[in-house]
């Protein structure tokens, strides 16, 4: 149908974007296998030297970093992950007084963002004694990964064929019975989706490490990066290490689920 | 409608068998009166209430609870440490005619081209060409595009200033490669040119968005109506604006919110390349809120900056989603 | 035991007016069609008796209890579902086990029933593999099986065939009916379509517009409709109406419409003005000395539907429209004219104001 030009024009574009969004990708890692002891630029490739990893994950303390992260990361999308089932459910499958009026309370706390939480939410959290805690990292992130996800769990709850649901009443389940048993199944790419957002959001965020966090030993991973960059402008190679350890395990993810991710977010981005 | 009609007259029910249906009493609802909205026996009801229990409570805790005490901190002058004074609406008259806030929120505007309309130019071209051909692959691209949305803002930050970087940065280097070293610049630091350069990082992060959101929509118009569009003779051009953009109203609208949000939001970026400099050249409002709040002391005035941003950001949203609907009638 | 009663059941949506003052009888064992056009309240009178849907007014028992107020799960039905609604992670053995599951029934007692629908309905070979490997039919027959098992005291379904394709449908509407005589529960089966009403109810309830237009057997349905809607709805093709001037004449009625101008013997007490029904088995070409046909009527064809055995012919007698049956292949085209004589055994005759059916002299004479 389309000519043979329009194909190739097709595909040049396509290529040319790709390239551009991989070049810096590639770049950063080439500087990061550099040999530390030339003259280094960003993006050229003299070799694979993995020392610099080993230097910056010493020198940057990325392996406290790491853990931290992991640490805030996992239970913020187990917890907000499970939580949001649970809501979405309800706002999608159930009829109940006033769940309109509520379901905006939760809109409302996907548009709000963080920054204009951030002021109070530190004083608040001061007050508890809970800043300089993992608690601090986790629990505004969890309430703002809620408001995601019960949004994200309703609009695939709606589209599931309400004769499910009424032959498992039928058939004598339970509310919970079916949600976890009969439901649950089938939205294993809607919370795959969910999951992958969630974590690249948790483990990403910066602004509440900055704020909530003076303990070295609770920096995250991009905190820790942005302090190490701070102690390391000059030096090129360890700084595109110590930045690849700490993009590598959401590209991990992102990667290993990306089939999934994408068909999720193909056919969930405009339900709601 | 319900509450006007005149409740049933009830009686107790009594199921004689057979009975002719005028004696037979309708049962007798126990709230009085006729529920034409009651329950259907045994379907979960109540129950909504404890499923959303959990996930409320956080989300009253931590946002809607802090976001009141932010109104409550915008109203006050207060340094975070001694008693503060009252202020009024002092702090919001600021946003308005502080020159430096106002630059801020000029500047967040002037992103919003980086962050939202040049992605989704983006986006839509590829969807255009995407539209009329089986393009092999598709997946492929769509995976390696999307790639800088998982990256860490830091990271993006830190990889963007190697590649700014004046004296042997990638993208002078490159200028220089080919013959066009009088373009080179020191891209973060100069004042006209600073704001920009921020913005091409953004726009490098989420064109893929905006990519994967309409070559999805794209796949979801009907190939009948490109079909038309051909037998009525339309070029390819023709077939963009009457098929594919009508029928990519939704995305588009989804696309533009998201990104505009994230433009708003921008903090990290403009905090690790410039700190808001040079001067004041590319700061924005998230990092005016840090900034005042937790290193020059105007706790009021960045709990009014924040609640300002919220509200933009709101109106922004509803006002895409007014005119994509708008459009769909 | 399990009679179902409706006892003078409303439904209301908001404004909208689903089901209005349904009372209807439903004996043990019986196999009872709800049919109606679509829109009429079947589905939602259906789900009001399964309890997925509350109930606005009046009474619904099932054996001799009230179930108004009773859960899905105690009311001890089993549904299929016009999308069958099987469990697609499950298993074709895991979805029929599901309701046998929840009841705590012992394991054993579970495979042994699951294998008894299965035999029944053929689904042995298929009890490992999950519902998207199955085709349309098998996987109506496995939405049947897991209602089987249960083997609850009532049976309902909701257009459980219109996902098949003709051939299958014929197949399997008989298969339920052998099902439903063997297994002899109650069953109450919501269809659209008057012929799976005809062939499988022992009664059916007619519905228009949420309201209940009559209930009989096929037989009294057919041939004693109690208005003109039943009679519209029911038999295929429709029946023919056109309102007619009556005048006594002598030994019956004489009936004028455009070009129909005949009398009926034996005819009588009929109003000066009625709505006639014509079934088109009673209207055939005119045949001089067939004594059972009076005419004859010309008319012009309007169309011709031959199916091989059989031929209609819409025939436009000035006015009157009437469809003509005829045995085999018919000669004729569009625009042709035609001659043909009617039974006066098979009119109807119903009010032109209420269109509900007039009793005549011959009917009180059967
Ligand atoms: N949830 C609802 N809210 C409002 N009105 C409804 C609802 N469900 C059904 N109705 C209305 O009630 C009436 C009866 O609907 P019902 O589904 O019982 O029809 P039906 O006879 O099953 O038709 P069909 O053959 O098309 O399935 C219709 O006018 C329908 O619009
Ligand atoms: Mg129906």
């Amino acid at each position: 149908m389309t000519s043979r030009t329009e194909q190739t024009l097709t595909y040049t574009i396509l290529g040319l974007f790709s390239l551009l969004a991989l070049a810096p990708i590639v770049g950063i890692v080439f500087t990061a296998l550099q040999n530390p002891d030339n003259v280094n630029a960003f993006g050229s490739f003299d070799g694979i030297h993995l020392g610099n990893f080993k230097d910056a994950w010493e020198q940057g303390n990325f392996g406290s970093y790491l853990k931290s992260s992991a640490i805030v990361t996992v239970t913020v999308v187990v917890v907000a992950g499970t939580l949001s089932i649970l809501s979405g459910y309800a706002f999608g499958l159930m009829r109940f007084r006033g769940s309109g009026v509520l379901f905006y309370v939760f809109l409302l706390g996907l548009m709000v963002p963080m920054e204009a939480m951030i002021v109070p939410l530190y004083y608040d959290l001061r007050d508890l004694s809970l800043t300089d805690t993992y608690w601090a990292l986790i629990l505004p992130q969890i309430a703002t990964s809620v408001a995601f996800g019960t949004f994200w769990m309703r609009a695939f709850f709606r589209s599931v064929p309400r004769s499910l649901v009424e032959a498992a009443r039928i058939d004598g389940a339970t509310s919970w019975f079916t949600l976890w048993r009969v439901l649950l199944p089938l939205a294993k790419p809607a919370v795959l989706t969910m999951t992958v957002l969630l974590f690249m959001w948790t483990w990403n965020e910066f602004l509440l490490a900055l704020v909530m966090v003076t303990d070295e030993g609770l920096r995250t991973a991009p905190l820790g990066l942005s302090f190490f960059q701070g102690r390391n402008t000059s030096n090129l190679t360890l700084l595109a290490a110590g930045s690849v350890i700490v993009a590598t395990p959401v590209v991990v993810v992102y990667m290993f689920l990306q089939r999934h991710f994408i068909r999720g977010m193909l056919s969930g981005a405009v339900k709601g | 409608m319900s509450a006007i009609e005149p409740a049933t007259p009830t009686s107790p029910a009594s199921a004689v068998a057979g009975g002719a249906a005028g004696a037979e009493a309708k049962p007798d609802w126990p709230l009085g009166g006729t529920r034409p909205e009651a329950r259907p026996p045994g379907e979960p009801r109540r129950v909504g209430y404890l499923y959303i229990l959990p996930a409320f409570l956080i989300l009253a805790g931590l946002i809607l609870y802090p976001l009141g005490h932010a109104v409550y901190l915008s109203l006050w002058h207060w340094d975070g440490l001694t008693t503060g004074t009252w202020a009024g609406l002092e702090n919001y008259a600021d946003v308005v005619s502080d020159p430096a806030l106002r630059s801020s929120f000029a500047h967040a505007l002037v992103l919003l081209a980086f962050y939202a309309l040049l992605p989704v130019a983006i986006g839509l071209l590829i969807a255009g060409l995407v539209a009329r051909a089986q393009v092999r692959g598709l997946a492929f691209f769509r995976t390696v595009i999307f790639l800088p949305q998982v990256i860490a803002m830091v990271v993006v930050a830190v990889m963007w200033r190697m590649i700014y970087e004046p004296e042997n940065g990638a993208l002078n280097e490159l200028l220089r490669a080919v013959g066009l070293g009088s373009l080179t610049q020191s891209w973060l630091g100069d004042f006209d040119l600073a704001l920009p350069s921020v913005g091409g990082i953004a726009t490098w992060v989420y064109y893929g968005l905006a990519m994967v959101l309409l070559t999805a929509g794209v796949q979801k118009i009907p190939q009948s109506l490109y079909d038309a569009a051909r037998v009525d003779g339309a070029g390819p051009v023709r077939e963009f604006f009457a098929v594919t953009l009508p029928g990519l109203r939704g995305e588009i609208a989804v696309a533009l919110t998201l990104t505009t949000i994230f433009a708003l939001r921008n903090f990290d970026l403009v905090y690790i390349t410039t700190k808001g400099g040079p001067g004041d050249a590319t700061s924005v409002p998230a990092f005016e809120v840090y900034d005042r709040a937790f290193q020059t002391g105007q706790v009021g005035s960045a709990a009014a900056i924040g609640i300002s941003l919220a509200v933009v950001i709101f109106l922004i949203s509803v006002l895409i989603n007014r005119v994509a609907e708008r459009g769909a009638r | 035991m399990a009679e179902v009663r409706f006892i003078d059941v409303d439904k209301r949506y908001g404004g909208v007016d689903a089901v209005r003052g349904v009372s209807l009888d439903i004996a043990d064992g019986e196999f009872m069609v709800f049919v109606g056009p679509s829109g009429s309240g079947k589905t939602t009178a259906l789900r009001m008796l399964a309890g997925l849907e509350s109930i606005s007014g009046g009474q619904i028992t099932i054996g001799d209890r009230v179930v108004n107020d009773v859960a899905p799960r105690e009311r001890d039905i089993a549904m299929v579902f016009q999308d069958y609604a099987l469990y697609p992670q499950m298993t074709v053995f895991d979805n029929l086990a599901f309701g046998l599951r929840r009841r705590k029934v012992p394991k054993d007692e579970i495979a042994r029933r699951v294998a008894r629908a299965a035999e029944a309905l053929d689904l042995g070979r298929y009890l490992r593999r999950k519902p998207g490997q199955l085709s349309g039919g098998q996987a109506q027959r496995v939405a049947l099986g897991r209602a089987l098992v249960r083997d609850p005291q009532v049976f309902l379904m909701d257009e459980p065939l219109s996902n098949l394709d003709a051939k299958l449908r014929t197949q399997t509407r008989g298969e339920i009916k052998r099902l439903q005589q063997e297994v002899g529960r109650t069953t109450v089966y919501v269809t659209h379509d008057q012929v799976e009403a005809m062939t499988m109810g022992d009664r059916i309830a007619v519905m228009n517009d949420g309201v209940l237009e009559q209930v009989g057997t096929p037989e009294e349905l057919y041939e004693r409709p109690a208005n003109r809607f039943v009679a519209g709805f029911i038999g295929s093709p429709a029946m023919a109406f056109f309102d007619a001037d009556v005048v006594a004449a002598d030994g019956g009625a004489r009936l004028r419409c455009g070009a129909v101008d005949v009398v009926l013997p034996g005819v009588g007490g009929l109003p000066a003005e009625v709505t006639v029904g014509v079934r088109p088995e009673c209207a055939r070409p005119w045949e001089e000395g067939d004594g059972r046909l009076v005419g004859p009527v010309s008319g012009v064809v309007e169309y011709v539907e031959a199916l091989g055995r059989e031929t209609f012919v819409g025939v436009d007698a000035g006015g009157a429209r009437v469809v003509v049956h005829c045995e085999g292949r018919a000669a004729l085209q569009p625009g042709d004219a035609i001659e043909f004589g009617i039974a006066p055994a098979g009119l109807r005759f119903f009010a032109c104001d209420s269109g509900l059916a007039l009793p005549t002299a011959v009917e009180a004479a059967r």
